[in-house]
């Protein structure tokens, strides 16, 4: 017997790494379910070093600016930057705010409160498998960020939201071209309201919009529409490039999102959970 | 000891890599299987056991890494690392060019496993990004072959 577990020890252990990946596998399907306490660990030691490294880089990068730039300007060129990227971000969620709340009261309560419930967060990863899925963000658990949040991009673009796993300074997050997101979006102008799906290849589908819909047209803005109850309806998502009438139910709208992954270093991050907002 | 230190080295180096190439032009992704290549490596310069837990380990860290179900990629890559390890003491892979031929082979099988397991769990077709992933394996034989050679000629000289 121990003869024979000697000799075999090559395959059996490739057998049980096979079994032990199916389980992990198996548990977590259906897709979608909790991020198991592997994976949270394995993510918890693994993305520091991708944020190590963007802020290494990122602080040899400012010592250089520093020295060959005037200190102040420099400084007040930031805050600037700095401002306008709140302001846009409180613009975005304002619009929608203002068509809400009619009582001027309301409002400047509203304004004061959305001011501290964004968090400004940088990417320091791209998912390994594919780019156009998740991205890893500078902000985790410690800045309190939670399951769910919604994330723009620098101009108040849908850029996804939070999901597992969080560690204490790093988060992941849903792109809305990954094939597994969700969003619920309606037409601006016409307020035809439907699902949009990411295709995992950088592009989104609008969908369960029936054929028989005449209202919508190519070059169209999507927006949010709060009826997922996690994306805070008016957010901005895309424009319709093609609208195809296959034969079937639906019609096959195609929206290209606003935000570019190739540009997304910035983000701002909701930290407010949707249970608030709604 | 030293190997340990070597893998977890090897690790850190790619994931820093993986970091870079996506803040420069994120479709490079598609381009490298990096984590692959040290799982080819260590799996021929030690056996296939090291090969099959190397591949479990390194594709549960790309799996933590991505969205989608965890262990998708630690299977393809557990048996890549075996077959590397059990190939590697059958056959001679130690020239450049049969380096390449072997990661190439090696690299192809894995990405065929993981997208039959994708398709599998997701009961829908991987993401080609435009095709830049169907060259993936030989875009990473390319580099493996080269910084194999490479480390070999070093450990020469060094000895």
């Amino acid at each position: 017997m121990t003869l024979f577990l000697k000799e075999k020890k090559g395959p059996l252990i490739l057998i049980a790494l096979i079994l032990f990946q199916f389980l992990l596998i198996s548990i977590q399907l259906p897709s979608g379910s909790e991020r198991n306490y592997f994976e949270k660990a394995i993510f918890s030691i693994f993305s520091p070093i991708q944020h190590g490294f963007i802020s290494f880089f990122n602080s040899i990068g400012d010592l250089w600016k520093n020295y060959i730039d005037l200190r102040r300007v420099r400084s007040q060129n930031q805050k600037m930057k700095e401002e306008i990227f709140f302001l846009r971000q409180e613009n975005i969620l304002l619009q929608n705010v203002l068509q809400k709340l009619k009582r001027e009261k309301e409002i400047q309560n509203s304004l004061s409160e959305l001011q501290e419930n964004i968090l400004v967060a940088e990417t320091i990863g791209l998912d390994l498998s594919n780019f156009l899925k998740s991205t890893i963000i500078n902000k985790g658990s410690m800045h309190g960020i939670k399951k769910d949040m919604v994330v723009l991009d620098e101009k108040g673009n849908l850029v996804g939201r939070v999901i597992g796993p969080i560690s204490l300074k790093e988060a992941k997050v849903q792109l809305i071209t990954d094939n597994e997101s969700g969003v619920g979006v309606f037409s601006k102008s016409k307020s035809v309201s439907g699902l949009l799906n990411g295709d995992g290849n950088g592009m989104c589908f609008f969908n369960y919009v029936l054929a028989t819909n005449q209202d919508l047209l190519e070059g169209e803005e999507v927006i949010t529409s709060g009826k997922d109850g996690i994306f805070p309806s008016g957010i901005r998502v895309g424009k319709i490039v093609s609208i195809v009438k296959d034969g079937t139910l639906f019609k096959k709208i195609k929206v290209e999102p606003y935000f570019d992954v190739r540009h997304l270093n910035r983000v701002a991050v909701i930290i407010r959970e949707p249970t608030e907002i709604f | 000891m030293r190997d340990y230190i070597k893998i977890a080295l090897s690790i850190v180096i790619v994931i820093v890599l993986y970091t870079s190439l996506g803040k420069v032009f994120p479709p490079l992704i598609y381009l490298f299987n990096f984590f692959s290549l040290i799982v080819i490596y260590f799996a021929i310069q030690k056996e296939e056991i090291w090969g099959a837990c190397l591949g479990a380990a390194c594709g549960l860290i790309q799996d933590s890494l991505s969205v989608g179900v965890f262990g998708v990629s630690g299977l393809a890559k557990t048996i890549t690392g075996y077959l590397a390890g059990y190939l590697s003491k059958k056959i001679d892979v130690l020239s450049a060019f049969r380096s390449f031929v072997f990661i190439l082979i090696l690299v192809s099988i894995e990405f065929i496993l993981w997208a039959l397991l994708y398709s599998f769990v997701f009961s829908e077709k991987i993401s080609v990004g435009k095709g830049t992933i169907f060259l993936q394996p030989l875009s990473t034989a390319l580099i493996g072959s080269v910084t194999f050679s490479m480390l070999r000629a070093t450990k020469k000289s060094q000895s």
